[in-house]
């Protein structure tokens, strides 16, 4: 039973007039995540009756082609909304643009005059960039020669992931994206920022006065990173296999969720204080070990697994893989955060595909009691741990020891919980509804700014050299699909005496 | 932020020579003038109380319309001065009534539609026009025209992106004025009436500037309840986009009891309301009107009956879905300091009996005040679920911006169902 007194009420900010221009109309993440985030974000009226979405591709769409298209790949939502759908597509224009001829900008530029004519859309402009990230520099670059980008007040482009290869391309494309408009016309995006949960950590972290002065080294061992997931490759094997679980997963949602996990607090609630403070934890973080980072970081690849009924293939068996493919499916590895707050504590970031669950925690744990004075059902006392749950099964938990029921004084550990479901009882939006809006506001809190992108490459560069130039040094260690990925990264935390919390 | 003038002072032109000087300034032969392609504003600007608290000298000029400070500090001395009731909100009709009988003669610069608040500038209107009546009904047309743009560092340009006009007058020039208008909003903007009167002061005035499709933005805590109502109902049953500044200030009322039923445990409670109270300030019940129309609609209740009681509440029975009775009561309360727009609610009650289970109470009590009222009445037995609601303070002005901002060619439907509700009910 949802809530009858929710039903329709948002208090949102309020996205003004505009026209919403994606380039790469025709490809999947148009019909997958784009246009449903729109139009869940049109049927919560949080869009403005002034809107257009002007889809943009090479392909020679008409508008009814491309508003036909998206109809069908969305068959089940607008066969349930009607109405709705026929109101919001209404808005929908789709022009045939190639990003490399400078004449389809030109003409780009006159559609979307007359659009402001039609619709009143004031001249604001969000591009968005759904294309082949090596069109990024080069899109943006087309963009700001049309004209396109001149007032940074009105116009916004989005970058979807991955920003660079590494350090130096991502420095690179800085230089051409900064060269095109101001950054705070860049918005970099990263959808697990689009996370209620992720999200959820700030607010848990800087709300609550309890958190704040035990979230240090005096007061926590270790701190793990996870993000599992159950499904291989499917049908992403050409771009995977040039990018892998570091650049795929390490680099950026990873990234950004040891940021929030570790930032200091910022002065104020305001994107740039925000962005500042995570960027700077990002340049105080590094490899535990830089020198020989194989002592500090485990790769993997999934093999095959499952079970006979249903076998699971390995990722070298996968369709458009290389049968001698060494790309990562899973990373462990250990990271430290040179400053007063978390010196000499270790972070430890894993993911991986095929793994038994899908889920993203965050594991915080706290040092142990100095003396044990009580007896404890597992011998010792278990450290107390907070675990902030990403997904699924969104909220927090909070473990400490009581007491066992009984003669004597035995400690136990129990769980206090938090969960989203049960206390909002609705499902959060989807990160995409919450980030195009935010693009669509001009609030660039959620998305990462060129010193936190360059900051995240930086930390992961003696990897992604060792990777290149001598990669025996950090083989690929197969583990079993629907596995907790290879021994070896059990041994790396074995070596602080440590284990992954298997949730 | 603070208001901002046009940037060249406006030039008088007679009314009907308005439209050809406005045509020739952003014709397509002087290039460098390009109009922002974005909405066109009328406002009805009357601000009665600012003028007579100028002309009996309580309020230093010059007139702006804007709701400042010392305007309300001003407006709330007039009611101790003028005798009123102390519940009376500064700056109503009461205020400019009372004041009208006292003397004075002063005389200030009016600047009404020339002074335009940041949080409207921003949004770079093309074309704003102001009707601005004035005290003396005998005064005669003036009409003002001026191009005007959002200053560069605000992110404007250096070209002129749109421009004020001003009707000052008297009623009955205003209304000779009233000829020019349809040609000075084109069609293909959106064009918005921010009505910021009372609602009963010009009915018919208004019904010639706020004809479908313009879309109305207008405050029903102004003017008599139940012609505020029948006015939102119909206009909404009409079709028009309706925007209620009263209901926005609902929100954070709105928020506050869903959160309430968020966690899924508590939901079954909403099926088992039995009671629901609701105080507001002073005499002006539409926002608790609404709220509880909101609340019926919502979970389905059937009206059944309504009274308007010796004590000036008003009292209501509602069928829910199952059958059983719900009694709701809107009822004034005196206040010290009021807010400055009548009729906010400072408290609300709720009891929910579900089958074997205890009873649940739920108050929400305004920040501004307490709800001892509400709190009274042998509540010892039920859960009791208590919420202080933020009291919003963003001045009219924010409020308006952030309709136009996000600009709705429609109704919120939850006002468009609340409404006639409410209607019903004071009626």
């Amino acid at each position: 039973m949802t809530n009858p007194l929710r039903v329709g009420l948002r208090q949102e900010r309020v996205i003004a007039p505009q026209c919403l221009v994606i380039f790469g109309a025709s490809g999947d993440l148009t019909h997958r995540k784009l246009v449903p985030a729109l139009f869940e974000l049109f049927r919560q009226r949080r869009l403005p009756s002034e809107f257009a979405l002007l889809g943009c591709a090479r392909r020679p769409w008409s508008d009814e082609e491309f508003r036909q298209k998206m109809a069908e790949a969305m068959e089940t939502s607008v066969n349930e909304n009607r109405a709705a759908w026929e109101q919001f597509s209404a808005g929908m224009f789709y022009e045939p643009v190639d990003l490399q001829q400078p004449e389809d900008l030109v003409k780009l530029g006159h559609r979307l005059d007359e659009i402001d004519r039609t619709r009143a859309t004031r001249s604001n402009r969000t591009f968005y960039l759904s294309v082949s990230p090596k069109f990024y520099g080069s899109g943006c670059r087309s963009l700001a020669d049309a004209g396109l980008l001149k007032d940074p007040q009105r116009s916004r482009v989005v970058i979807e992931k991955p920003f660079g290869r590494d350090y130096g391309s991502a420095q690179n494309l800085n230089r051409v994206v900064q060269s095109c408009g101001q950054e705070n016309q860049i918005f970099r995006i990263d959808h697990y920022l689009g996370k209620e949960t992720v999200q959820n950590i700030m607010v848990l972290r800087f709300a609550n006065t309890i958190f704040e002065p035990i979230w240090n080294r005096n007061y926590i061992s270790s701190v793990q990173i996870t993000a599992a997931e159950t499904v291989g490759v499917e049908e992403r094997a050409g771009y995977y296999e040039t990018s892998g679980a570091l650049r795929d997963m390490v680099q950026n949602h990873l990234t950004q969720m040891l940021a929030i996990t570790a930032m200091e607090t910022p002065g104020r609630f305001d994107p740039e204080a925000i962005r500042s403070e995570k960027a700077k934890v990002l340049q105080a973080a590094r490899l535990a070990d830089e020198n020989e980072p194989w002592n500090c970081c485990i790769r993997g690849q999934y093999g095959p697994g499952g079970t006979q009924d249903s076998p699971l293939p390995g990722y070298r068996q996968e369709h458009g893989v290389d049968a001698n493919s060494t790309t990562e499916t899973y990373v462990a590895m250990k990271l430290f955060i040179d400053n007063w707050r978390w010196q000499g504590v270790p972070f430890y970031v894993r993911t991986g595909k095929r793994l038994p669950k899908r889920l993203s925690e965050v594991v915080l744990t706290f040092r142990e009691a100095p003396v044990h004075l009580f007896d404890a059902a597992g011998g010792g006392p278990t450290a107390n741990q907070l675990v902030l749950r990403i997904q699924p099964d969104e909220g927090a938990e909070f473990r400490f020891e009581v007491k066992s029921p009984g003669s004597g004084m035995r400690s136990r550990p129990v769980e206090m919980e938090f969960s989203y479901d049960e206390s909002f009882g609705e499902p959060s939006d989807e990160g995409y509804v919450r980030l195009l809006a935010d693009a669509m506001l001009g609030d660039p809190t959620l998305f990462t700014r060129s010193d936190e992108v360059e900051a995240a490459w930086r930390l992961y560069t003696p990897l992604l050299e060792l990777i290149e130039d001598s990669p025996w040094q950090l083989p690929i260690h197969p583990y079993e699909s629907r596995t907790w990925g290879p021994a070896a990264s059990d041994a790396l935390l074995a070596r602080d005496g440590l284990l992954w919390r298997r949730p | 932020m603070s208001p901002q003038l046009t940037l060249q002072t406006p030039l008088e032109l007679p009314p009907s020579e308005v439209p050809g000087y406005l045509e020739q300034l952003w014709s397509r032969d002087q290039p460098n003038n390009v109009g922002a392609h974005t909405f066109c504003l009328l406002i009805w600007q009357p601000a009665w109380v600012e003028q007579q608290l100028v002309r009996t000298g309580r309020l230093d000029g010059p007139i702006t319309g804007v709701q400042r400070s010392q305007l309300i500090a001003a407006g709330r001395q007039s009611v101790v001065d003028g005798d009123l009731p102390i519940s009376t909100p500064p700056l109503t009709e009461a205020v400019a009534t009372c004041l009208g009988q006292m003397d004075g003669g002063h005389t200030s610069e009016d600047l009404r539609g020339q002074h335009v608040d940041a949080a409207l500038s921003n949004l770079r209107p093309r074309r704003l026009i102001t009707l601005a009546p004035s005290l003396d009904s005998e005064q005669p047309l003036e009409t003002l025209v001026a191009a005007y743009c959002p200053l560069p560092e605000e992110g404007g340009g250096t070209v002129a992106c749109g421009d004020v006009v001003v009707l000052r007058g008297g009623k009955p020039a205003l209304q000779e004025g009233l000829a020019i208008l349809d040609p000075l909003l084109p069609e293909e903007l959106p064009a918005w009436v921010w009505w910021n009167g009372a609602l009963d002061e010009a009915p018919e005035l208004l019904q010639q500037l706020a004809s479908s499709p313009r879309r109305l933005i207008l405050d029903s805590a102004l003017g008599e309840p139940g012609f505020c109502l029948n006015l939102l109902a119909s206009r909404i049953e009409a079709g028009q986009a309706v925007n209620d500044l009263n209901w926005l200030r609902l929100g954070s009322w709105h928020q506050t009891l869903a959160m309430v039923f968020d966690p899924p445990h508590r939901r079954d409670a909403l099926g088992h309301v039995v009671q629901l109270d609701i105080d507001v300030e002073g005499d002006h019940p539409v926002q608790g009107l609404l709220l509880g129309s909101w609340i019926a609609d919502r979970l389905g209740w059937e009206l059944q009956h309504t009274q308007r009681n010796p004590d000036q509440s008003i009292s209501a029975n509602f069928k829910r879905t199952d059958g059983a009775d719900v009694q709701m009561r809107v009822s004034p309360v005196p206040m010290g300091q009021p807010s400055i727009h009548p009729g906010q609610i400072v408290g609300l009650r709720l009891i929910c009996k579900p089958d074997n289970q205890p009873p649940i109470c739920v108050i929400l009590c305004a920040e501004s005040g307490g709800c001892m009222r509400l709190e009274a009445g042998g509540m010892a037995s039920m859960e009791l679920i208590e919420e202080v609601v933020p009291v919003q303070h963003s001045p009219v002005e924010a409020d308006v911006s952030r309709q136009l901002e996000g600009g709705h060619d429609s109704t919120n439907p939850l006002l468009a169902a609340a409404a006639p509700l409410a209607a019903k009910l004071i009626s």
